[in-house]
Order: structure tokens, then sequence, then C-alpha cells
């Protein structure tokens, strides 16, 4: 019982997180800021770092810090007119080199890079499950609201700031959501698994589809497919569940090229 | 009405528009011409609000303009609309993007919305291209759609940015009888152009630009070999005859 119940614990916290975080790629995609997955997830582990130092909560600690260094990178960028892309890559760097630092210095505490490159769902608890839950459901609550602003906003954003579409506050929610998305999916999928998330999903269904809805829906349909088959493989093969979910991604990915029309 | 007083604008050390003073009344054709960096598209950003006002004052019918943009809805066609070819709308979405500011959260485009959608694609003349993909457009039919957007909020005043730029020789004739139609319907047409013998025949109020404002008077009084010779090569004559 007690195995069946951590295994559909873990399974249920894949599917969430596979869905919350797929149903942002189309988006990060046509807007091309698929760098940001990455960069948010390394930068969080900066804030984890903070959190284990300081023994506050890991989770708020480190959403707070990455919202903080986005708007940091933002504000240095447009004050010092610096190319956006650069100044987030110096801090993803940095962010890391930082992260090492802290947790060199903290004896006390053996931290397990690995488990925090590929996450280990297995490890999700009771409350981590609600928190991914609370996530997927304000996940799919924003897009639905917001759904015509964020159209308009990843077709151009100057122009769509001009013709008054609320743009800036969209953009903003849309960035601290998509932090805390990668916040609280981090135990669960790992910064690999976060990162492909936010592309895969969305990069293999725009190959057969063009048309937005659908995109979304079928983004979010492919990624829990791909959980369950990737938990499916790794319980059978004994392999990584997070691993085994990106190169499941990887091989629809493939599949989707072989398929896609020429244009 | 559109009232300009001494406005000046620089980017750096660099003088772009020095002691600008302009009334535009309503109803004008109005077209603004001068060489390439005689800060054409500096000054209409700034009647826009797209950049900021340095020094001087902008008014429409009376209030300041920035003030006015927040609760008006205002006609641009912008001179080169950055957007990915592969871009997952239609022709009809994004004639509805000058309609998107009247959703609140949540709310979905409705029947009277996209009813006015159809009827300026149609005044327009691209309710054809609607369910076509914006990668599918020629370049004179995405400035349709983009005329479309302009004016669909209702706007009583309409900016162009060289608007001729992507449109063949007939595009351009086309595109400005159709400008001209909006003209008479009641839209204060403001263009900027390299095109004068198009300009000569359609405006009615010539804004001639090189960092000070030169001439600004009826068409017809001016001779477009006058402004060549003031301008230089940049402007573009073809000759006709007056």
């Amino acid at each position: 019982m007690f195995t069946f119940n951590f295994l559909i614990r873990a399974l249920i916290a894949s599917v969430l997180s596979s869905l919350s975080l797929a149903i942002f790629s189309p988006f990060v995609s046509l807007r091309r800021i698929s760098y940001l997955g990455e960069a948010f997830s390394h930068m969080a582990f900066a804030g984890i770092a903070i959190a284990l130092i300081t023994g506050l909560n890991g989770r708020i600690v480190t959403l707070l810090f990455v919202i903080v260094l986005a708007y940091i990178i933002g504000w240095l960028s447009k004050r010092y007119k610096l190319e956006e892309t650069n100044t987030i890559t110096i801090f993803l760097s940095v962010s890391m080199a930082f992260a090492i630092i802290l947790i060199s210095l903290s004896s006390a505490y053996a931290f397990d890079l690995s488990s925090y490159l590929f996450g280990n769902v297995l490890l999700v608890n009771q409350s981590d499950l609600i928190q991914v839950g609370i996530m997927a459901v304000l996940s799919l609550a924003f897009i639905l609201i917001f759904y015509h602003q964020l159209f308009y906003l990843s077709y151009n954003a100057e122009m769509a700031q001009f013709l008054r579409i609320p743009v800036t506050f969209v953009n903003h929610l849309f960035l601290i959501l998509l932090a805390a998305n990668i916040v609280i999916n981090l135990k669960a999928a790992g910064i690999i698994l976060v990162s492909a998330q936010l592309i895969l999903p969305a990069a293999t269904i725009f190959n057969l589809v063009r048309h937005l809805p659908t995109v979304i829906v079928l983004s979010a349909v492919l990624a829990i497919l791909a959980a369950i088959g990737g938990f499916a493989l790794s319980w059978w093969l004994n392999i990584p569940t997070g691993a085994s979910i990106v190169m499941l991604e990887f091989f629809f990915f493939l599949a989707s090229l072989a398929l896609r029309k020429k244009s | 009405m559109i009232s300009i007083s001494e406005l000046n604008h620089r980017i750096g050390d660099h003088a772009i528009l020095q002691d600008i003073n302009l009334d535009i009344a309503e109803g004008e054709f109005a077209a603004i011409i001068g060489p390439n960096g005689a800060g054409k598209s500096t000054l209409i950003k700034l009647i826009l609000g797209i950049l900021p006002l340095q020094e001087g004052r902008i008014e429409i019918d009376g209030e300041p303009h920035l003030s006015w943009l927040k609760h008006n809805p205002m006609g641009y066609l912008p001179q080169d609309e950055k957007f990915d070819r592969r871009f997952p709308a239609t022709a009809k979405d994004i004639v509805l993007m000058g309609l998107a500011a009247e959703l609140k959260p949540a709310q979905r485009f409705s029947t009277s919305q996209k009813e006015r959608a159809r009827e300026a694609m149609e005044r327009t003349g691209c309710w054809q291209q609607a369910r076509k993909p914006i990668g599918a457009l020629s370049g004179g039919e995405m400035q349709r759609v983009l005329l479309a957007r302009a004016i669909v909020g209702g706007s009583k005043y309409l900016f162009l940015d060289e608007p001729e730029a992507s449109v063949d020789q007939t595009g351009v004739k086309n595109f400005f009888v159709l400008l001209k139609e909006l003209n008479q319907q009641g839209h204060t047409i403001i263009t900027i152009s390299h095109d004068l013998h198009t300009l000569t025949s359609f405006c009615s109020f010539l804004i001639c630009l090189n960092k000070t404002l030169h001439c600004h008077d009826k068409t017809e009084l001016i001779n477009a070999e006058t402004i060549h010779d003031f301008f230089g090569e940049t402007t573009k004559i073809v000759h006709k005859s007056y």
C-alpha cells in the first residue's frame, strides 16, 4: 500500500508538473525565450544555497531570489543599454558560482548535485504535491484568462503596448509565474527536465499544427504522455525518471520533424 | 486637431527636431516629406507617445497627447512592423489586435467586435484574406490588414509611416486611393512619404521637414521641383503636368 501511494503520488506530481510547464512552452517558443527556463533554473540554484545556509524556507527564498534577480537583470540591461541575453548569461554563471561557494562553505550539508540536475520525482511528499497542484491550476488559469494579451504580446510587444493592450502587466505576471513554475517543479523535475518541458512540447507540436489554442492543448497532452511514458520506462528499465521523460520527448520531437510538411 | 508647439528633440548631442510648431486640423490629408534623417518618423512617434517628449507641447483635441492617448484609440501603420512570418496568426487575428485593448481579462472577442473587424477589412479591401495565415500574405495585402487594424478601433486620426515602402507602384496608387476614401469618410490622415507624385494628387497639406519645419501649405501651392532642389535626391520626383 505504501509503495502504491508513493508511486501514484510521484506519477501525479510528474503529470501536473509536465502540464503546468508545457502550457507555457508555446509562448516561450513564440517569444524565443527558451533560454529563460535554463537561466531561471540555474539562478534558482543560488536561491537554494542561500536557503540552505540561512535555514529559511527553500522555495520562498529561491522564488524571491529568482524574481529579484530577473528584475535586476531587466534594470541593468535598460540602464546601461546591455544586450539582455548577455546580462542573463552573466548572472546565470555568477549565480552558479555563488551557489557553489556558499555550499562549499556550509560543511554541515552534503549537497547532491545530480538530484538538482535531474530532480527526483520519487522524493516528492504530500506538501510538494499540493504545491505542484496549485502551480498547475495557477498556470492554467493564467493562460485561460490572459490568452489574447499573451498572444499579442508574443506577436509584437511594442505594437501591443501602443494599442493599449496591458502587455507590461501580463509580461510581468508571465515571468513571475514562469519563475514560480521552475522553482516549484525543480524538486520533482530538476533543471534538465524543467528546461526540456519549457521548449520540447511546443517545438514538437508546432512542427505539426500552427493553430495556437490547439498547440497549447496538444503540448500539454504530449508532455503528460511523455511523463507517463517516461515514468513507466524508468520503472521497468530502472533508469532515472526525469532523464527518461526528456529522451521520450526528444523522440517525439524527431518524429514530428519527420512528419512535418515541407514549408 | 493636433497641435504641436515649441518642440525640440535630440539624441545625445545630436538635434533631431528643432523648434517645431504645427497645427493639423481635422479632416486634413497631411503628408510629411523630407530627406532621410530629417526626423519624420521621430515626429510622428513623439505625437503617438512612442518616444518620450523632451521639450515642447503636443496636444490632441486640446488635451496633452499622453493623457488623450490613454483613453482614445489611435490609428497607426508603422513603417516596418516586426513579426515572425511563421507566427500562428491569421489576417483577422491581426485586425482584432486593434480591439484587444477593449477586452477584459478572460473575455473573448464578441460577435460585434468580430463584425467591426470584418467591416474594417471590407473597407480596406482585405476581407478575402481574413482566414489566411499572415505568412501567406503579400506585402500589399499585409499593408491593408495593418490599415484595417489601424481603423478598426474607430480612431479619427490615422498615422502612416511610409506606407508605400513595401508595395509596388500600382499598389501605391491603389493604396492612396483607399486612403483618400478613408479621408473622405472622416479620417484625418497624416502620412510620411517619399513619393511626391502620388502625394500631390491626394494630399491637402504638405509638411516639409528637415530638422526644422520648412513649409506647411496646400500642396497645389508647392512646386515639386522646388522641393526636390531643397531636399535633394532622397525625394522621389515623378513628372506630372500641373
